[in-house]
């Protein structure tokens, strides 16, 4: 239900006030274009902070934007590993069929930190991963495997340890921003489906 | 070795078990008998001394699952909750091995199950949800005659005992024409499990791995869950989800009256919720019209998948059956359904099925159906099943949709019947099945009972 506060104009909101105040504070030693910024953005800035919904979380770690998740870590890499992984992802030229046959997988990146020892991993997915680790663990062991070998401390995906270890890298992402937080990767295949089925019959009336 | 076994009117192609039968409780592996009539006795334990004596007495009356496809006698099956394994005086070395689900038991795990609203444990009946289930026993025969007999047997070991209670007792029973508490014939559709010397029935699928079912052996990943400590308390055990659901009749005739202008289409929309007519013969196999000869022969009512039925047409995706167990129907999400899968005992309770009964009064009679799910991984099965394959429809393509029967329905749910050129979405749909309680329950093997029985701690 909203309060008379949310009601109101952004610039009588007492919420919204005090948090462009601690802002204000925050940037009070910003470089002067920071400052600047600030001040000119402020009735932009009031909007969306009269909008903000808050994130949920994604079960043990991770943020949660309606269906879609985030998953972000930062894995030391394994002696040779860099060389290895690199030759790996470099050869798949961005064909991640393991991912496809996920089906929940928005997103995924691979990015090589401090002179190759370490490796950012960050994906968007939808619902929950862990109550489908066991399915990667008969489904598709191999692919996990030939990833993540590359990685310092790896259990293998047949060791039971293998949540806790995957949960110990990750890092709940501060902010988590999804443009369509209803749309999971089935329904967005869904759709897309439909909507060449809807163009082909209006080719065909048209 | 092989021979033909007849259990509960099903003729079973048998080969030599390789598992230890005579070690497991009965109820694992054998069927109810059809019809069957039976109790289930809440207990709560007030002195580890007392609850002692009384698993002493009781145990001479568990059935061992050796010979479980011969169900001529009735049976006993016990289990214990969390709560109970306190009580009893288990040491805590020994508790702590226990997987967190079924130490913080059924209630608590409310957000992981979804057992919200109209299924939140604040609504369920007493004594549930109280942590003060401490014991299940489970009593099933063929008779009624039978059941008196087995149940005056349970009592007995109550007798002169002052630190055992009961907190409830619950008579099950088939409806007349084996039906559950909906009209349905049940419990057709069991996974069969490796070693314990049935072959799988047409249709059933292979054989799943043992360690899926019972502690002590190999899963479908090849390794040994981890076990209750030490081995002679975890071996050869497994684990009991206990759901008691109110049946809303009058909710679900009004759905079918409201949706279903003759006799024919109510039943056939009955039909698309469930996947099956009513008499348990498959949509796959009779798609048009009932075939009720189909629905009473164990050899075939079973026997098919969805290879030719991919969109949906006869069984739709989102029908009970086919979430419950999917077969071979595509999946979104990269699923082994082999892991999924719980050996279910329902025991209906409660007047019949009314097809008359259509007033909000009809919703609150107590009659529904109480359900033993059989797991060694009982708890996340059961998790995994409520978030993603009763409470969900994305897995199947089907958005926010949910299970028509068991599912907690949200106002405004639907359920698509897809259909040649368009889909048919019917609304109104509601929440038939309500959970009234539940708890999980350690179902020891006979060695641990004894174990637990004589611990002298």
């Amino acid at each position: 239900m909203p309060t008379q506060a949310q009601k109101a104009a952004p610039e009588q909101n007492p919420i919204v006030q005090q948090k462009i105040q601690r802002l204000q504070e925050l940037y009070a030693d910003a470089p002067e274009l920071g400052k600047v910024a600030l001040e000119k953005g402020l009735p932009d800035l009031a909007r969306e902070l009269t909008a903000a919904t808050g994130v949920q979380s994604a079960g043990r770690v991770g943020a949660r934007q309606g269906k879609v998740s985030e998953l972000t870590g930062i894995l030391p890499i394994a002696k040779g590993g860099a060389k290895r992984l690199r030759g790996l992802l470099q050869a798949l030229e961005g064909n991640f069929r393991g991912a496809d046959r996920v089906g929940t997988l928005h997103d995924m990146r691979f990015v090589f930190l401090d002179n190759d020892t370490r490796l950012l991993f960050a994906t968007a997915y939808d619902g929950e991963w862990d109550a489908y680790i066991d399915d990667f663990v008969t489904k598709i062991p191999n692919s996990l495997d030939l990833l993540f070998c590359n990685i310092e401390g790896w259990p293998g995906i047949h060791s039971p340890s293998i949540k806790d270890w995957l949960v110990k890298h990750q890092i709940t992402a501060e902010a988590w921003y999804v443009a369509s937080p209803n749309l999971t990767v089935a329904e967005t295949r869904r759709l897309e489906h439909v909507g060449k089925a809807v163009d082909e019959f209006l080719e065909k009336v048209g | 070795m092989s021979s033909v076994n007849e259990s509960a009117g099903v003729k079973l192609a048998m080969s030599a078990p390789t598992i230890d039968l005579h070690e497991i409780q009965a109820t694992v592996l054998r069927q109810r008998p059809a019809p069957y009539f039976g109790t289930h006795v809440l207990l709560r334990v007030d002195s580890a001394r007392s609850g002692r004596a009384f698993l002493r007495r009781v145990i001479p009356h568990v059935d061992s699952a050796s010979d479980w496809w011969n169900a001529s006698d009735p049976w006993l099956s016990v289990g214990i909750s969390y709560a109970g394994l306190e009580a009893l005086g288990l040491p805590q070395d020994s508790l702590q091995s226990f997987p967190e689900a079924f130490r913080e038991g059924m209630a608590a795990r409310a957000r992981q199950l979804g057992d919200e609203g109209a299924n939140d444990p604040m609504n369920w009946d007493l004594p549930y949800g109280k942590s003060e289930i401490h014991i299940g026993v489970s009593a099933f025969s063929g008779s009624e005659e039978q059941r008196r007999h087995i149940l005056g047997v349970a009592r007995a070991q109550l007798e002169g005992f002052s630190g055992v209670s009961v907190l409830a007792m619950q008579d099950f029973g088939a409806q007349p024409g084996d039906r559950n508490s909906l009209g349905y014939k049940d419990g057709i559709d069991q996974p069969a499990v490796e070693g314990s010397g049935a072959d799988p029935l047409p249709g059933q699928g292979r054989p799943i791995k043992t360690g899926e079912f019972i502690l002590g052996y190999p899963g479908e990943g090849g390794v040994l869950l981890p076990m209750p400590q030490p081995d002679i308390l975890g071996r050869n055990g497994t684990y009991v989800g206990f759901r008691k659901y109110q049946t809303r009749v009058g909710s679900f005739n009004r759905f079918l009256q409201a949706h279903g202008r003759t006799e024919e289409e109510r039943e056939l929309l009955a039909a698309k919720l469930v996947g099956r007519w009513r008499s348990g013969a498959p949509l796959v196999l009779a798609p048009d019209v009932d075939n009720p000869a189909l629905g009473a022969d164990p050899q075939r009512n079973n026997d098919f998948n969805y290879s030719n039925d991919a969109r949906g047409r006869q069984a739709p995706s989102g029908c009970h059956i086919r979430r419950m167990n999917p077969r071979d129907a595509q999946l979104t999400r990269l699923t082994d359904v082999n892991l999924h899968r719980l050996i279910r005992r329902g025991t209906t309770y409660g007047p019949p099925y009314d097809p008359n009964a259509v007033s909000e009064a009809d919703d609150e009679v107590p009659r529904g159906a109480i359900f033993l799910f059989i797991s060694a991984k009982a708890m996340a099965t059961i998790e995994f099943l409520q978030q993603e394959w009763i409470n969900d429809g994305n897995f199947m393509g089907l958005g926010d949709e949910r299970d028509p029967i068991i599912g907690l329905q949200e106002e405004g749910a639907t359920f698509t019947i897809p259909r040649d050129p368009v889909r048919r979405r019917v609304h109104g749909i509601e929440t038939f099945n309500v959970l009234r309680g539940g708890e999980y329950f350690f179902m020891p093997s006979l060695s641990a009972l004894k174990w637990l029985a004589d611990a002298e701690n």
